[in-house]
């Protein structure tokens, strides 16, 4: 561990672990073995390793899935290891992989679950519901009433993560909540939760096995052996560049400097320009552009300044050229400034202009990306790692 | 058409005798369906205790119904007594096994985030898991309530009441004219009473299941 206690004031720690241990019945080992750990407010704090390490066992001993054989758990000061786990349960909220909406009530109702038992009432519940839905870019009046088979996989992790903010917990739990998600839609409700996270600053405790979503994710990174040991316990930065040992060398895997790119988010980079022509602009106008600009195509932006279609050469010799909405193909490769560089790569690759285009949240054309950028964010980070580990042999050769 | 005749002729007996058996055969439902959820939602989490349910009321069912009535006329006398804790005892069987199945067959994922959630264990019982059983458990009782529907006939044999009185009244008479109308038309009452049973519990389903597992 690269963390002491004694440097940190306790108000800054919302969830302490105390030598928590967990051994199941019959079982030869202990589950997790004597884990400390601490858990600042207001991050991101992911649990990752391999399968049975004990990463999940030791998150659903936070809100006492699981009872902790020996130990102690402490939440925003209070021990809570022996208090009553229902109304301990409210005060956390709870994402798993399978979702687990309830398919009998409306979803209206599945997000009302933990507001009805702290009881409040029944104006302030219908509110909150109404407020969460929309939290989690969800229509009330278009999904309140509706069941749960009547949603996709997203939409019902969404009503998931909405749920789980119902009493509006300081803490979250959430068990790979993303794992059972096709990776386009998964890749979206990531960068959605990020961008929520960056609103509600919860404290969460979020479990994968996938060393990418950690990245991704996490604020901090446990990475966990076998009986939940903590081989490293850092910042994805740190454990990138400075590896605490072979267990977490390997655990990252290769690509390492690929993954780095997970670590910068477009909207930390200075987006590139592109040519642009609006809409309702003529063919002459866009043909203009085009040839004065190096490019191979115009993006052509609707009129509410949202990307509407790539239009090329080609596109505008055709005879006779109609609109300039009508012709070209439709942007595929677009992302928000919360997705990471990573994400960008992965969408410019596939892209036919090997640009990614950036929008902000409501959709409108911010400027694009393209492997320059990402080219220079990955020279720009391999010298800061070398800056940093330069810095971190001066210290240790400063130390007595 | 010297059938059809019998039972314009009898049908007022008909009809009474329809009632007194859907009030038999409703009143046993009723019992064994409280005391079959209550016996299923006690042991459906435990191995031994839910093994033994189900192996006893199962038993019930292997015994011969005329035998079980003659058995409890000792204690209960003739009359509906005996007649009512026969069925009650042969209707466990299908309510219990299915609030056993229906119960153990909620996804676990839905119980861990119910109970992840806050709810308590009587909480995820009555608005989750029960709620989630209902479609099979009342699956169940309409099982229960046909085969309750056939055996309350024999009833008749300890004066119980129903339509059983017909056949009954039919056999002592074997070999004369009226015989054979008396069995068919009891016969028939049974069947009648069978659908309308079973068309009302089409209705209380749709009706008791939400919409969200229908």
């Amino acid at each position: 561990m690269t963390q002491t206690h004694d440097t940190r004031t306790d108000a800054d720690v919302m969830i302490r672990l105390e030598d928590l241990t967990k051994r199941f019945p019959g079982a030869q080992r202990n589950a997790v073995d004597g884990l400390t750990m601490d858990i600042r407010r207001g991050e991101i704090v992911v649990l990752v390793g391999p399968s049975g390490c004990g990463k999940t066992t030791t998150m659903k001993m936070i809100n006492r899935i699981i009872e902790p054989t020996s130990g102690r758990i402490i939440i925003d000061g209070e021990d809570v290891t022996r208090s009553d786990p229902d109304q301990l349960r409210r005060r956390i909220g709870y994402v798993i992989q399978q979702i687990g909406l309830f398919p009998h009530v409306t979803i209206g109702e599945n997000v009302a679950t933990v507001p009805r038992l702290l009881g409040w009432d029944a104006e302030r519940i219908r509110a909150r519901v109404d407020d969460l839905l929309r939290t989690v870019n969800m229509d009330p009046a278009e999904f309140r009433d509706r069941y749960p088979k009547q949603l996709s996989g997203g939409q019902q992790q969404r009503v998931g993560v909405a749920r789980a903010l119902g009493g509006d917990p300081q803490v979250m739990l959430m068990d790979e909540p993303f794992g059972a998600i096709d990776p386009i839609t998964r890749e979206r409700l990531q960068n959605e939760f990020l961008r929520l996270q960056s609103q509600v600053r919860k404290t969460i405790v979020f479990v994968t096995h996938d060393i990418d979503e950690a990245i991704k994710m996490g604020d901090r990174i446990a990475i966990l052996q076998e009986g939940s040991r903590i081989a490293q316990y850092d910042t994805p930065e740190k454990i990138l560049t400075a590896p605490a040992n072979d267990f977490v060398r390997d655990f990252i895997g290769g690509g390492a400097s690929l993954k780095r790119l997970s670590l910068t988010r477009v909207r930390d980079i200075e987006l590139s320009p592109w040519p642009t022509v609006g809409a309702g602009d003529s063919v002459d106008q866009a043909r203009a552009a085009l040839l004065s600009s190096q490019r191979s195509a115009v993006l052509v932006l609707d009129g509410a300044g949202r990307p509407a279609r790539w239009v090329g050469l080609d596109d505008l010799r055709h005879e006779p050229v109609r609109s300039l909405d009508e012709i070209g193909a439709v942007p595929q490769a677009v992302v928000e400034p919360q997705a990471t560089l990573s994400d960008a790569l992965n969408e410019l690759i596939a892209a036919r202009h090997a640009v990614t285009v950036v929008v902000d949240e409501s959709g409108r054309y911010r400027g694009v990306v393209d492997i320059d950028q990402i080219n220079q964010a990955i020279r720009s980070m391999r010298r800061s790692a070398v800056d940093e580990a330069r810095t971190d042999i001066t210290d240790a050769g400063a130390r007595p | 058409m010297e059938f059809l005749e019998f039972l314009v002729d009898r049908s007022d007996d008909m009809l009474e005798l329809g009632l007194q058996h859907a009030a038999l055969v409703g009143a046993a439902v009723v019992i064994a369906t409280i005391l079959g959820v209550a016996l299923g939602v006690a042991t459906y989490r435990t191995e031994r205790p839910r093994q033994i349910v189900l192996a006893i009321s199962g038993t019930f069912l292997t015994i011969p119904s005329f035998a079980l009535f003659i058995l409890l006329l000792g204690p209960l006398g003739l009359g509906w007594p005996p007649v009512l804790l026969a069925l009650v005892l042969y209707g466990l069987l299908p309510v219990v096994r299915n609030t056993i199945t229906g119960l153990r067959e909620v996804d676990p994922a839905i119980i861990e985030s119910a109970k992840g959630m806050g709810l308590s264990r009587r909480q995820r019982l009555m608005q989750i898991e029960l709620p989630l059983a209902w479609p099979v458990v009342i699956t169940g009782v309409r099982v229960t309530t046909l085969v309750l529907l056939g055996i309350a006939a024999i009833g008749a044999i300890v004066n119980g009441p129903g339509y059983g009185e017909l056949i009954f009244t039919g056999l002592a008479r074997v070999g004369t004219p009226v015989a054979v109308n008396l069995v068919l038309a009891g016969t028939l009452g049974v069947i009648v009473l069978a659908i309308l049973f079973d068309l009302l519990f089409h209705a209380v389903r749709r009706l008791t299941t939400s919409r969200g597992i229908r």
